[in-house]
Parts: C-alpha cells; sequence; structure tokens
C-alpha cells in the first residue's frame, strides 16, 4: 500500500549545505512520529512537504499530490502547527483562529462557527477572548492547535507540540492529539521527545543527519512481536542459559537469578517452561523485555538495530 | 467540509481575508480612528463651501470660476497620507517581530498574495476616502448647477477621479507597507516611509530647482491630480503617474521578497 506521504531520492540544500539526503519513505501510518536530533533536518522535511522549502533533487507526494506542484492544495488540506511561528497577533485567540480558519478557504461566519468549536473540544473558555500576547505557554499550545483545526484537516502535521508544556499540560495535549488520530485524521508529528512519539505515533521516520536512519512501525523498531522474555528467579543463572542455547534459544543476557531470552512465541515459552521443570528451577516472574523507545532509537542511531 | 470540496482558496479570497483582518486591526486603534475622522472632514467642507459658492453665484449672477473637486482632493491627500502611514507601517513589521509569516507560508498564502493582501488593506481605505467624498462632491455639483454642469462631464469627472485614486493609493499602500517589510520595528517603518513621501522632492527640488517633474508620492499626487481635474500639463501628468505606479511595484517588490525569505522554517 502507498503512504500518504512518498518521498523517493529527496535531496535538499540550504545555504549550499546538504539538509535532507537521500531521503526515501512510504508513511501509511495514522500517527507517524518525525523523530531526529536538533539540527536532523525535522522542520526542513516539513517545510518540504508543504511546498515552502524546494528538494532539489527527488521526488515528493503528499495525499497523492505533487509537490510542490499541488503544494497549495496539501496546504488547504493540511493543519499545521508550527514550533517556531506564534499566533496571528494583534487579536483575541478566537480572532487569530478564525483568521486561520479564513485562510484555508472558510468564509468569515463559517470560519467562525468552527473556531468556537475547536476551541470549546479543546478546553479553552473564556480566555478565548483575551488579547493573545497575555496568553500562558499551555493556552498558546492550544490555540494553535485550534488554528491548525479550524478547518477540518485531513491532516494534521504537527512540529514539536508538546514543547515548553507541564506534564499536567503535557499529558492533556497528548491525550487531544490521541483523540484526533483515533477520529481517524493522518497525523504526523515531529518531535524529539521520545516518549511523546511512542505514545501516540504507530509508525516512525527517524532522521540522523539528514538522511533516514530508520522507517517503519514503532512495534517493529522495538523488536516486534517477537520479542525478548525476562525470567528472574531460582535457578535461573549462566549454567540455565547454556542449556538454554543448547535447546536453541538465544541468550541476550544471562546473570544470577535473572535471565533474558529472544522469542516471546508458544514454541519458545514452552522449551523454557520444560527446561525450568527439568532444571529445577523457581520462576518468580516471566514478561516481555521490550527495550523502550529510547533504547531502540539509541541502538538505530549506534546501528545496532535488528528488526525483529 | 468533505476532502473532497478542500480545494486551495481563491488568491482573492485569501487577499480578502488579510485585508479585512488588517482593516478590523487599524480600526481598534485609537490613532487610525482619529485620522479617519479627520480624513471626514475636507469632504464636509468643501460640499458646504460648493454649496455657499453656488448660492453666492445664483445671488450676484457672477461666475466665480472656482472649482472645489480638484482642490478637495488636494486638501484630503493630506489627512489621507497620514491614515496610510498610520495603517500601513506596522503590517508587516509586526508580523516580522511576532514570527508569524511561517504561519502564512504552511497555508495556501504565497508572498505574492501576502504582499496584495497586505498593500489592498491601505490601498481600499485610501481609496475609498478619497473617491467616495469626491463622487458625493460630483453629485452635489450636478445637482445644484444643472444648467451649467453636463451628466458627460461629470462621468468624465468621476472617471477621472477614479484613475487618480487608484494611483494614488496603491502608491501610498507601496510607500507605506514597502517600509514596514524592510524593518521588524514599526517605529522604523514609519522613519522610513515619512522619508520615502518627502525626501525624494526635496532631492529633486535642490538639484533642479524650478520646473523639476515630482519624484515623491506626495508631489506626484498633486500633479496628476492637477493634469487630470486642473487643466494642468498632461507630461507631468503621464509623469506622475509612473511614478506613482513605481512606489506601487517597489513596495509590493520589497515586500515580496523580504517575506519569501523569512517564509521557511
Amino acid at each position: 500500500m502507498s503512504g500518504w506521504i512518498e518521498l523517493r531520492d529527496v535531496n535538499l540544500f540550504r545555504g549550499g549545505r546538504p539538509v535532507l539526503r537521500g531521503v526515501n519513505a512510504s508513511l501509511a501510518g495514522r500517527a507517524v512520529g518525525l523523530v531526529g536530533a536538533n539540527g536532523a533536518g525535522k522542520s526542513t522535511l516539513i517545510g518540504a512537504l508543504l511546498g515552502v522549502l524546494r528538494a532539489r533533487t527527488g521526488h515528493i507526494q503528499v495525499l497523492g499530490l505533487d509537490i510542490p506542484k499541488r503544494a497549495m492544495e496539501v496546504r488547504a488540506r493540511a493543519g499545521v502547527m508550527a514550533e517556531q511561528a506564534g499566533i496571528f497577533p494583534g487579536g483575541s485567540g478566537v480572532d487569530a483562529v478564525v483568521f486561520a480558519g479564513m485562510l484555508s478557504g472558510l468564509s468569515r461566519r463559517e470560519s467562525l462557527r468552527r473556531a468556537h468549536r475547536a476551541l470549546d473540544a479543546l478546553d479553552v473558555g473564556e480566555e478565548r477572548y483575551r488579547p493573545t500576547h497575555g496568553y500562558s505557554t499551555g493556552m498558546r499550545q492550544r490555540c494553535k492547535l485550534a488554528m491548525s483545526l479550524v478547518h477540518d484537516p485531513e491532516i494534521l502535521i504537527l512540529d514539536e507540540p508538546t514543547v515548553g508544556l507541564d506534564p499536567p499540560g503535557r499529558t492533556q495535549l497528548l491525550n487531544l492529539i490521541k483523540d484526533l488520530r483515533d477520529e481517524g485524521r493522518r497525523i504526523l508529528i515531529s518531535t524529539h521527545i521520545l516518549h511523546d512519539a511512542e505514545t501516540v505515533c504507530d509508525e516512525m521516520l527517524l532522521l540522523e543527519g539528514g538522511a533516514v536512519a530508520y522507517s517503519g512501525t514503532v512495534t517493529t523498531l522495538l523488536g516486534g512481536d517477537h520479542g525478548q522474555m525476562v525470567a528472574v528467579g531460582e535457578g535461573l543463572g549462566p549454567d540455565f542459559a547454556a542449556r538454554l542455547a543448547a535447546s536453541g534459544l538465544r541468550v541476550v543476557d544471562a546473570q544470577e537469578g535473572r535471565i533474558v531470552f529472544a522469542g516471546s512465541g508458544d514454541a519458545e515459552l514452552l522449551r523454557f517452561w520444560k527446561l525450568v521443570a527439568e532444571a529445577g528451577a523457581e520462576v518468580r516472574f516471566l514478561g516481555r523485555d521490550h527495550p523502550t523507545l529510547e533504547d531502540a532509537v539509541v541502538a538505530v542511531m549506534e546501528g545496532n538495530h535488528v528488526a525483529g | 467540509m468533505s476532502p473532497a470540496e478542500m480545494r486551495a482558496p481563491s488568491s482573492w479570497h485569501v487577499v480578502r481575508a488579510i485585508t479585512r483582518r488588517e482593516v478590523g486591526i487599524a480600526l481598534r486603534r485609537k490613532l487610525v480612528r482619529i485620522l479617519f475622522l479627520i480624513s471626514a472632514g475636507p469632504p464636509l467642507v468643501f460640499g458646504i463651501i460648493l454649496v455657499v459658492r453656488i448660492m453666492a453665484e445664483k445671488a450676484s449672477g457672477m461666475d466665480l470660476g472656482w472649482d472645489p473637486v480638484l482642490r478637495f482632493l488636494q486638501v484630503q491627500s493630506a489627512p489621507v497620507v497620514l491614515l496610510a502611514l498610520g495603517l500601513g507601517t506596522p503590517l508587516v513589521s509586526r508580523d516580522r517581530s511576532e514570527d508569524v509569516l511561517y504561519l502564512y507560508a504552511v497555508r495556501p498564502v504565497s508572498p505574492w498574495i501576502y504582499a496584495m493582501g497586505k498593500m489592498l488593506a491601505v490601498a481600499f481605505p485610501t481609496m475609498a476616502l478619497l473617491l467616495i467624498p469626491g463622487i458625493l462632491i460630483a453629485v452635489l455639483r450636478q445637482g445644484l448647477m444643472p444648467e451649467t454642469v453636463h451628466t458627460g462631464e461629470s462621468l468624465l469627472m468621476v472617471g477621472k477621479m477614479a484613475v487618480a485614486s487608484f494611483f494614488m493609493a496603491w502608491a501610498y499602500a507601496g510607500a507605506t507597507v514597502g517600509p514596514s517589510a524592510a524593518t521588524k520595528r514599526s517605529r522604523w517603518a514609519l522613519l522610513l516611509a515619512f522619508g520615502l513621501f518627502w525626501l525624494p522632492d526635496l532631492i529633486v527640488q535642490l538639484v533642479w530647482r524650478q520646473g523639476a517633474y515630482s519624484a515623491g508620492p506626495a508631489n506626484a499626487s498633486v500633479d496628476l491630480l492637477e493634469a487630470l481635474l486642473g487643466g494642468g500639463e498632461a507630461a507631468r501628468g503621464w509623469v506622475s503617474a509612473a511614478v506613482l505606479a513605481a512606489y506601487a511595484v517597489a513596495g509590493a517588490l520589497v515586500i515580496k521578497f523580504r517575506v519569501q525569505k523569512e517564509m521557511t522554517p
């Protein structure tokens, strides 16, 4: 299946320096995390997807539309929450949201109706009538999200949506984004906070130095369904690990009282329990040993990632 | 709106949205409201002068030979210039200082559309303040002096006023919004725009002294009005129109290129 974002050999230069280098990806996930360190090319890629920046070579398609030729259509069908930009100045929150809707093609009356609906959904109360320059960071982020949602876009592009928020504000915003994803909208979230990506995304595009370091599902990045198992108990140690290895299971780590082995399928578990019975070991805990997304991303960056 | 209906809006829709918002914001500013009120003064005064003049002509049986329409437009251009300065100079500098140009870039707004929207926010009220009272005075003149003023003559006068107002309004927009794009501070933009309105004429006058053509938008407006409505030299009229058009085009180009550079992430 082709993705809603297709990138083929995209090379983009800024100031003579390559910022995107041979980017290839087909992103079909409902929520895609665009992850990478500062300067990895995340914002540049978003600019290229919207036709704001022109790729020197390569081919970009968003929603099946060629970029930059049909960039205006993509921009009309996308809601963008930009990290570096603020809120349209000179008025209240509701004014800014109404204006954003009008720029995307809504009439003033329709935009006003939808602006209130979006602000209601984002739990913005009477503050919407206050001048935006007095808004807190959380309120600014909500207002920016309302500006990106007012025209009911098919896709949402969120650039660092949780930056500057306190933990409760971050959780609340991530829940809102999850709700939007579950409503059927396609979302691209650019973030360097891996927890945010792990919470919301089902697919990941990891950029490193302007090139793709990983592109695929989060499940695969985390080691797949056939991940690792950790067992804790009496009699589990290097000797038991040797018996496990002899039976054909791959032992990842073995310490006295704790053992980590590859595979979580029925056959592997049956073999494990048979050996436990034979060895007379006492298992107090057996569970999946998934790495965190952070571990997986670090592994990819260090070149140690093995897809499950 | 279903996805199939979500097409890029027309350029005119976006230009109108930008203009509407900027005029709305400007009208909340006290200075702009005062300038709007001041610019309503000349039409009232000249309307009264017209009535008094006709009454005097009828009473004395003499032709006073003084047409208020030209004088009105020449006087009216002064508060309109001040209004254009008040309206235009914060338009782009505010967006630049607040870092919101990218917000336009990620929506269906090209730098040209942005420039047109901002310039129209100055040109539209400017043109309205020149043309609407001008038309009213022409109608009043026609109504009060039907035996001496023919309908064709009145229509021609309105046409000439429309041409003059068009050139003046877009030139004022270029000369105020252009400087606004050149700096992030509205005060600097105001200073630059003031310079644009009066320095070029001052320099030309110093160099050529007598008979110099106008080089700034304020004097070019006066010359154009004189050529169109006061029987002035046609050559001066053409030069003035070219000068005014140059200010409009230069302003649009400055906005376009400045904004294009900053509309990137």
